[in-house]
């Protein structure tokens, strides 16, 4: 992906959602994208899906899926990329149900849609089978959404997001709305069923904990630009953004030492009309003149790179955004 | 479910009660004596009144009267109608409800229909031409005067086109020299109707147990198969054109109802399906790579038109009140024009039968809906 931009045209002015967001996603990996609420992440992994409403536009920017462009693709050929190549695990699993029909329908109408089984029999099956692998009991297929809790729900949902061996799952806060211990559990066995099926997982989220336990490499989005990124080790023992830092202290660490948590004063900017230079500069401790005036430079330590005039590790230098 | 439907068919008894209630009321409260209307009536035959005298009660006491009307009621004595004398109310009641259920039923079924499908088509497509064509002019019909419109329908149709009968249940030259009643080839439409509505739901569950996926054959050509083999059993029978000519009658009469009224279920749809595209929902079917029309059918108005279903209840009452206008209108034999006859003769029992059946009417209506709303929400089990 690269070069990613996205604009809505509202009441209030065209917003700026995304822009000229790049990553790249190896198979099997696990990349975390972290941020406030309202810099992107969702309005992200709609583009990625082609999934955006009416007014969205995008603004430049391609999607690469083993080299082939997602969003010049006529709609007929993009349905069958939807589900077959990249899913989706919805942030909101009981309105992501359809309430009229049973869970097991619901699935089984992706594999039909996909033809991905021959006969209804074994989509049945495949069904009893993906309920089994997120620790649900087959029985619960012929359950409506609303007689089921809301960790089963995200079960299904994730069954869902599983059923026609999809290349990418984009995780859309898959446990926000979950009490800590499911939430949990849940995510464990994302990241067995991860290992076991060789898939690609976009966690999308705004708790750092969760960024921590799972993914292999961590995106910090702020007002639709991606400012930082890198392997989640490298960024969690030494960011290089201001933001990134802050967001971390915002959460308490267990295994570390005891500290006062920070939490990040101020409000995400209105995308409508983003600050000059870095759009951090009016939240940021670190800002100087420089910083309200121009684009901050890209720069990097390793695999590990950030966008800021200040970064944190002085030995970061100027890298090539390419 | 069972413990649902004997509440609500003991709540039904309790309301039919209140309508017997009122209706005798109301015809007691009538100006003039009721009592003696009929009792000194010197055009009816002594026997006759003396056999109303023993019926009705009318010489006892007004509560024995209504206990006595009660009485009648429950075993459906309601007496024998002056205006078709010497026929019972409930024979007259017998060949006229039905008339009335077809035309309004048809008329209902298929207002609903594209109503549903026009409300459907707009909201998914915002702002296209057919979205303005449909809400003005299902607008203006909505808002239309009834009986104006239906005589203009009448002079467009019947008068200057010639295309259609004018009004009337029937064609008198057609039937002259016809061995068979109206009410009996009336009967045998219905079946006809009956058995095809039950040859395609065991067609459409029979198609839906199909065990391939993709390779699934449309259930169309099995359809039209049967439809072909009733038809030809009609063209056979000799008195297909009987049938014909009934339904030529009830054209006219169906197209003015769904033209009046399709324009609320339109609008209803358009609104709930507005509210049902933005729910979660619609966008995961998207996600998972549905086909538009499946994401529209299938999730985005089926979830649309739970509230519209509900509406439902009031357009087959306003349906049912309206079949006085219509009816007479249309000359229409059916139990509004009945009804309506049987005010302006003053003949008081098939009056009072007539309500009855209206009212039970309706309150049967209510209950098929409220079923039908439980069979189409999983979340609402009636308790």
């Amino acid at each position: 992906m690269t070069g990613l931009g996205l604009r809505y045209s509202t009441r209030q002015g065209e917003v700026r959602a995304l822009r000229d967001v790049s990553f790249d996603l190896a198979r099997g990996e696990a990349l975390g994208l972290v941020g406030e609420s309202g810099c992107g992440k969702t309005s992200l992994a709609k583009s990625l899906m082609r999934l955006l409403p009416d007014n969205a536009r995008p603004a430049g920017g391609e999607v690469l899926l083993d080299g082939e462009g997602l969003l010049s693709l006529p709609e007929e050929e993009m349905r069958r990329v939807r589900w077959r190549r990249i899913s989706l695990v919805f942030q909101a699993a009981m309105n992501s149900l359809d309430p009229v029909y049973r869970v097991g329908q619901q699935v089984l109408e992706a594999i039909e849609a996909h033809g991905v089984e021959e006969t209804v029999a074994s989509a049945r099956a495949r069904v009893a089978r993906l309920f089994r692998l997120v620790g649900l009991d087959p029985r619960v297929m012929e359950r409506y959404p609303h007689e089921l809790s809301g960790g089963m729900r995200q079960r299904v949902v994730i069954a869902m997001a599983l059923s026609c061996d999809p290349d990418i799952v984009i995780a859309d806060e898959p446990t926000t709305a979950l009490d800590v211990i499911v939430q949990d559990r849940i995510l464990r066995e994302l990241k067995a069923i991860q290992g076991q099926l060789g898939i690609s997982i976009i966690y999308i989220t705004h708790d750092m904990a969760v960024v921590a336990e799972v993914t292999d490499r961590v995106g910090v989005m702020y007002a639709g630009r991606l400012v930082e990124l890198g392997e989640t080790a490298a960024v969690f023992r030494s960011p290089l953004h201001p933001y990134t830092e802050a967001l971390m202290s915002s959460f308490p660490s267990v295994s570390g030492e005891k500290r006062r948590l920070a939490s990040l004063s101020g409000e995400p900017p209105d995308l409508a009309d983003p600050p000059s230079g870095c759009a951090f500069h009016p939240r940021c401790a670190y800002a100087t003149a420089l910083c309200r005036e121009q684009s901050p430079p890209r720069v990097g330590r390793g695999g590990q790179w950030a966008e800021c005039w200040h970064p944190l590790d002085p030995a970061a230098v100027p890298v090539d955004p390419a | 479910m069972a413990g649902y439907l004997l509440r609500r068919v003991s709540q039904m008894i309790l309301t039919l009660f209140l309508i017997l209630t009122v209706t005798f009321v109301l015809v007691q409260a009538q100006p003039g004596d009721y009592a003696s209307f009929y009792a000194l009536n010197p055009d009816l035959p002594p026997d006759v009144r003396e056999q109303m005298r023993a019926t009705f009660g009318l010489d006892r006491p007004v509560w024995e009267q209504y206990l006595i009307h009660m009485r009648n009621t429950v075993t459906g004595n309601f007496g024998v109608s002056f205006g078709h004398f010497p026929r019972p109310v409930l024979d007259v009641l017998a060949e006229r409800l039905p008339r009335t259920i077809v035309l309004f039923v048809s008329a209902t079924a298929v207002s609903f229909y594209v109503g549903f499908l026009l409300g459907k088509a707009i909201a998914w497509r915002r702002g296209g031409i057919l979205e303005y064509a449909a809400t003005i002019s299902g607008t203006a019909l909505f808002t239309a005067f009834t009986p104006a419109f239906a005589l203009m329908m009448i002079w467009i149709f019947a008068f200057r086109l010639g295309w259609l009968p004018v009004g009337k249940f029937l064609d008198p030259l057609v039937w002259r020299d016809a061995d068979v009643s109206s009410t009996s080839v009336f009967s045998l439409m219905l079946l006809t109707a009956a058995a095809f509505l039950a040859f395609a739901s065991l067609v459409s569950f029979a198609s839906r147990r199909s065990q391939r996926i993709g390779g699934r054959r449309s259930a169309v050509p099995l359809l039209l198969a049967g439809a072909l083999v009733l038809a030809l059993a009609w063209y056979l029978s000799g008195i297909g054109n009987l049938a014909l000519d009934i339904l030529r009658h009830m054209i006219l009469p169906v197209a003015t109802l769904t033209l009046i009224s399709f324009a609320g279920t339109m609008l209803l749809t358009r609104n709930s399906m507005l509210e049902t595209v933005r729910e979660d929902f619609v966008m995961a079917a998207r996600a998972k790579g549905l086909p538009d029309a499946q994401v529209r059918d299938r999730h985005a108005a089926r979830n649309a038109l739970l509230p519209v279903v509900t509406s439902l209840i009031y357009s087959l009452v306003f349906a049912i009140d309206g079949s006085v206008i219509v009816e007479s209108v249309f000359s229409w034999p059916g139990i509004g024009l009945t009804l309506l006859e049987a005010v302006r003769t003053e003949d008081l029992p098939l009056v009072m039968g007539a309500i009855v059946f209206i009212g039970f009417l309706s309150l049967l209506a209510h209950l098929v809906v409220d079923v039908l709303y439980a069979c189409l929400d999983p979340r609402i089990r009636y308790r």
